[in-house]
């Protein structure tokens, strides 16, 4: 069978490690990636880069022409793109993650090849409840700490919805760190910036409990375990944890673990006897949080707001379980990598990038960069 | 051998000044009805230098103690600020006019020999009490060192770093051998010169202190053998209220045991806190013999240091 891709979500994190991949399948004649503010262009014999906004409407912002042969052709839609940002308003988050959602799946509607709708998740729906989260669990009363995980909760529920009436699957990420062969991180996101600030001395304390376990997982494990569970191992229905499972280390060893691979990557950083953060209770966390918000200078209270959005987590242990993917995954020949094997060689990149900064860019349009 | 203070005395700068009149004198970088939150109303300016202040301590403190002067085998001085380390003229020779020389000879203390302690920011008393206890221990014949520590700000300067009120002030503590009335059980210094310039370093010393001061009083305590359960009573710096409920929520210790009183009234007197508050919380009756009390303090530089004492 041959595949017809709609891709959105390209520019992203996760969107720039699966488009290669599905670019090398013999099994695919045509991705159609959808981004903001660029032309439609044939960028090869495979890869068009189709103008458009899921935003927009629900033919998504794709002119007559293109939209035409779009939904005439496509059998699979991958639908990657998400405002990530933790620290977004409600009703912005909203607007991509539910209305945008809400748009794709029209469109997907009026797709008569369509055998796959892979959405991409994220574990963290699972906002404040604690403990064991298992895959097919959804609907919670717990609340959120953000305004990413209550939208991406909300597109979800849609998702579900949905799925009596579309070949609907929905693949769940845990937080995506780097490449776990060279340690490459394409796009820096929370947790990596959070890494920099302990490095640099800006992160005093964060909120949790020393055996709250921290999810991660490699970016080209998440890429090959999307292209798989969006192909070939597609199943209608199913909700899957794509995470690290019971190998997530716990805050205690992350935090332990990250302090001696600066050491062992940065001898010259042991000179500034740099504490780690403190493990603290919420209540505290936020009292410190709110103190920098009202006296802290600009650096410190950035460095605070790009915490406080997606630490508290933290404070609500829970652990992911991922049986149904794991099957999957090894039937198909995937391979997790270990926590303790990829995070010391991302923790290298980013030391010896300087966070990326000495690394050149890749050419992707900066306007299509700003819509994931 | 038990080291221990016998005494301690202070003087606090004689104007009481209100945050409200700080700020309408541009001398506060934060609204004082925020440094009020913080819990701070008002900070003591001194009209004297800080030599006077330091000297009426000392004399204080030896008419407290009614002990022979020529008994004290040392002298201890810290301060915090250059001036609090020099009798200055326009004469070269006068940057050797140390004051500490001339409060050993002004109170007669005949026998003592005599060092300044500076260059320790806000925990140059507590070095110097720990220097005392090592020096007692070092030396047989020796059996009373005096500490001394005064800092008043020159006039007009800002009256708050880091969101702290600073007031000026002196203390005077006497560290005496076999002394088992707030004898010291533990110390423990740690200096991070990474953060030695504090405009550049300013909001990593921030971040930093809450999780150095963790390190450092749970290390203490074990060195004391003690956890936090054994604590009767923490004897602060006179930071910001708040910095402290934050420490405290970071060390899950309950508020109770914090002896917070001065920190309203009189701010932050550099390094005289612990030991105005230790005088205070005994006067108040707040303590009891055997009590284990924990001192803890910040000075710029950056130091932290943590001291158990057996009340």
């Amino acid at each position: 069978m041959t595949h017809s891709i709609l891709l959105t979500g390209v520019t992203g994190m996760v969107g720039q490690a699966l488009l290669p991949l599905l670019a090398r399948r013999t099994d695919v004649d045509k991705i159609f990636t959808l981004v903001r503010g660029t032309g439609h262009q044939v960028c090869s014999n495979k890869i068009v880069l189709v103008t458009g906004d899921i935003t927009a409407s629900t033919d998504l912002g794709i002119s007559a022409p293109v939209s035409r042969d779009v939904l005439d052709r496509v059998t699979v839609i991958i639908h990657a793109a998400a405002d990530t940002r933790f620290a977004a308003p409600l009703d912005e988050a909203r607007a991509v993650n539910v209305d945008g959602t809400r748009n794709v799946l029209v469109f997907a509607s009026r797709c008569p090849r369509l055998k796959a709708f892979a959405a991409l998740g994220t574990v963290h729906v699972a906002g404040k409840r604690t403990e064991t989260i298992d895959e097919d669990d959804l609907t919670h009363t717990a609340g959120f700490v953000n305004s990413y995980e209550q939208s991406k909760y909300e597109a979800e529920i849609l998702l579900r919805e949905q799925m009596l009436d579309l070949p609907i699957s929905v693949l769940r990420l845990s937080t995506v760190l780097g490449d776990s062969r060279t340690g490459e991180v394409g796009k820096l996101a929370a947790i990596q910036h959070a890494l920099r600030l302990c490095y640099n001395s800006l992160a005093p304390m964060i909120p949790g409990t020393p055996d709250s376990a921290v999810d991660l997982i490699a970016l080209d494990y998440a890429a090959a375990a999307v292209e798989h569970l969006a192909t070939d191992g597609f199943q209608a229905g199913r909700t899957l944890h794509v995470c690290g499972g019971k190998d997530a280390l716990t805050l205690t060893e992350l935090l332990e673990r990250t302090r001696e691979l600066f050491l062992q990557y940065r001898p010259s950083w042991r000179k500034r006897a740099i504490e780690m953060p403190a493990i603290v209770d919420l209540p505290t966390f936020e009292l410190f949080a709110r103190s920098v918000e009202e006296v802290g200078d600009n650096l410190l209270r950035s460095s605070m707001a790009l915490i406080k959005h997606f630490a508290p987590q933290l404070a609500y242990p829970k652990m992911f379980g991922d049986a149904k993917c794991a099957e999957s995954l090894l039937a198909a020949g995937i391979v997790k990598p270990e926590v303790l094997e990829f995070y010391p060689k991302v923790v290298r990149w980013l030391v010896e990038t300087g966070w990326g900064e000495h690394k050149i860019q890749a050419g992707i349009p900066a306007e299509a960069m700003a819509s994931d | 051998m038990d080291v221990g203070i016998s005494e301690t005395e202070y003087i606090l700068g004689s104007d009481a000044v209100s945050v409200e009149e700080l700020e309408a004198h541009g001398l506060l970088d934060t609204p004082a009805s925020r440094l009020r939150e913080f819990g701070f109303s008002c900070a003591r300016l001194s009209r004297v230098p800080s030599y006077v202040l330091a000297t009426a301590a000392a004399k204080k403190l030896l008419k407290t103690s009614g002990i022979d002067a020529a008994s004290v085998n040392a002298i201890f001085y810290a301060g915090a600020t250059p001036e609090s380390h020099a009798v200055g003229t326009d004469h070269p020779l006068s940057a050797f006019n140390y004051p500490v020389a001339q409060l050993q000879y002004e109170l007669e203390l005949t026998r003592a020999i005599a060092f300044g302690v500076s260059q320790a920011g806000c925990l140059g008393m507590m070095a110097s009490v720990a220097l005392a206890h090592d020096f007692l221990r070092a030396h047989e014949s020796a059996s009373r060192v005096l500490c001394v520590s005064s800092d008043v700000l020159p006039a007009g300067c800002m009256r708050e770093m880091i969101y702290n009120v600073i007031s000026d002030g002196a203390c005077a503590a006497l560290v005496e051998k076999n002394c088992t009335n707030n004898r010291i059980c533990a110390y423990r210094q740690i200096t991070k010169g990474y953060y030695w310039n504090a405009i550049a370093r300013k909001n990593e010393i921030a971040a930093a202190y809450f999780p150095t001061a963790r390190t450092i009083i749970r290390d203490t305590l074990a060195d004391a053998h003690i956890d936090f359960s054994k604590v009767a009573c923490i004897l602060p710096h006179n930071v910001s209220l708040r910095s402290w409920e934050i420490l405290l929520g970071l060390l899950q210790v309950d508020r109770e045991k914090l002896f917070a009183d001065n920190i309203r009234t009189i701010a932050h007197v550099i390094a005289a806190d612990n030991w105005i508050n230790l005088k205070d919380a005994t006067d108040a009756g707040r303590l009891r013999q055997g009590d284990k009390l924990l001192m803890f303090t910040f000075g710029f530089g950056a130091n932290w240091a943590c001291m158990v004492l057996e009340h």
